[in-house]
């Protein structure tokens, strides 16, 4: 996902935005909740967790858009208290506690090669492992970044990654199809 | 001799992503195993960039902006609250200047009173912090407008001291609002937790 709003609009949009134009507002939501609507549902369970966490989203961005320097990407700020709050649900929903900490969620055929798409594969990941796949091969965060965010170690980033791609590998078939 | 260790996920992603040690990157170019290995890790992240985007399902900007410009209305009636109530202290200054003693200054009084302590009621209830259904939200929306309208009301002394009886009535008034918007943030509204 990359910035869809050149900098200089950005800062006009959010500059209204604070001035309390609701036409700037939706505008920004316009630009972006489809970026962090795929976020989410990368991040999360269902749909509907996905939603939520877009309208939450929102409203934390319509809170603090004073605190958005314009010194940045704001997709990236967006992005970040987007994922934040994916992850404050899964944080909530205390799926740590009963997501096996091995990550071997021994569900039936989970060692045979399942020749299933890229989409069901990735749906298929435990959801520890598909945030760390998202997070770092696709949104671009570092494992330092993820570890902050997800409250864990960078080693355990590290490891859920390898772990991940390895499960992906399996399910996927040995070679990637292009 | 012993067989050749193949490199690891974890150590070949290290290298796809810039940071692999020097081991990994002399095995790999002398593996041809573990080079298709870099080679699949580097496809699989673009295969994974290249996944379509997903729309959500139901237009949210309504509800994003209701709630949106609810809690701008709460931000700016808890501002107001401050200033009200420097302005009740003139007010009250004047009134008890111009009806010392008079049944008027303690009805003032004490309808000032009660609206002081529903405020702090109001105020520790944390209504920033409380998500409201579409409906509850309609409901607090039209208790701040009119508390806004009354608060216009007590911060206009010329109008005050033309009608100065109006002003133990608008405390009154004030006090209801506030009692009511107390009443359904406690029963119909949740805390956000954000």
């Amino acid at each position: 996902m990359t910035e869809s709003l050149p900098l200089a609009e950005a800062k006009s949009l959010v500059a209204r935005a604070r001035a309390g134009d609701f036409a700037a507002l939706e505008r920004l939501y316009r630009t972006y909740e489809r970026p962090v609507y795929t976020l989410a549902r990368r991040l999360t369970r269902s749909a509907e967790d996905a939603e939520d966490v877009l309208q939450e989203t929102f409203l934390e961005v319509c809170r603090s858009l004073r605190q958005w320097r314009g010194d940045g990407s704001l997709w990236g700020w967006i992005r970040t208290i987007a994922a934040s709050k994916a992850l404050m649900r899964y944080r909530r929903e205390k799926l740590r506690e009963w997501e096996p900490l091995d990550d071997d969620v021994g569900r039936a055929g989970d060692d045979v090669p399942l020749r299933m798409d890229l989409e069901a594969a990735l749906q298929r990941l435990p959801e520890r492992s598909r945030t760390v796949v998202w997070l770092h091969d696709v949104e671009g965060y570092t494992h330092e970044e993820i570890a902050e965010l997800m409250g864990m170690t960078t080693s355990f980033s590290k490891s859920q990654l390898a772990r991940a791609h390895d499960r992906l590998r399996r399910w996927l078939g040995a070679g990637v199809e292009g | 001799m012993s067989e050749m260790r193949h490199a690891t996920s974890e150590e070949l992603l290290a290298l796809r992503d810039g940071e692999g040690s020097a081991w990994t990157r002399e095995h790999v170019a002398a593996c041809a195993a573990c080079a298709a290995r870099l080679e699949d890790l580097e496809q699989m992240r673009s295969r994974l960039r290249a996944l379509p985007t997903f729309a959500p399902p139901r237009d949210r900007w309504p509800v994003v902006e209701q709630a949106a410009r609810g809690e701008r209305r709460r931000r700016r009636l808890s501002a107001g609250i401050g200033t009200l109530a420097a302005a009740a202290v003139l007010v009250l200054g004047f009134v008890v200047l111009r009806h010392s003693k008079t049944p008027e200054d303690a009805a003032v009084r004490q309808a000032m009173a009660e609206s002081a302590a529903m405020e702090q009621v109001f105020r520790a209830l944390q209504p920033d912090q409380r998500a409201l259904t579409g409906r509850t939200a309609g409901v607090v929306a039209d208790l701040e407008d009119r508390l806004a309208q009354v608060d216009a009301a007590l911060n206009d002394p010329a109008a005050l001291r033309a009608d100065p009886e109006r002003v133990a009535d608008l405390w009154k008034q004030r006090a209801g609002l506030l009692s009511a918007l107390v009443d359904v943030h406690e029963t119909r509204a949740t805390y956000a937790g954000l």
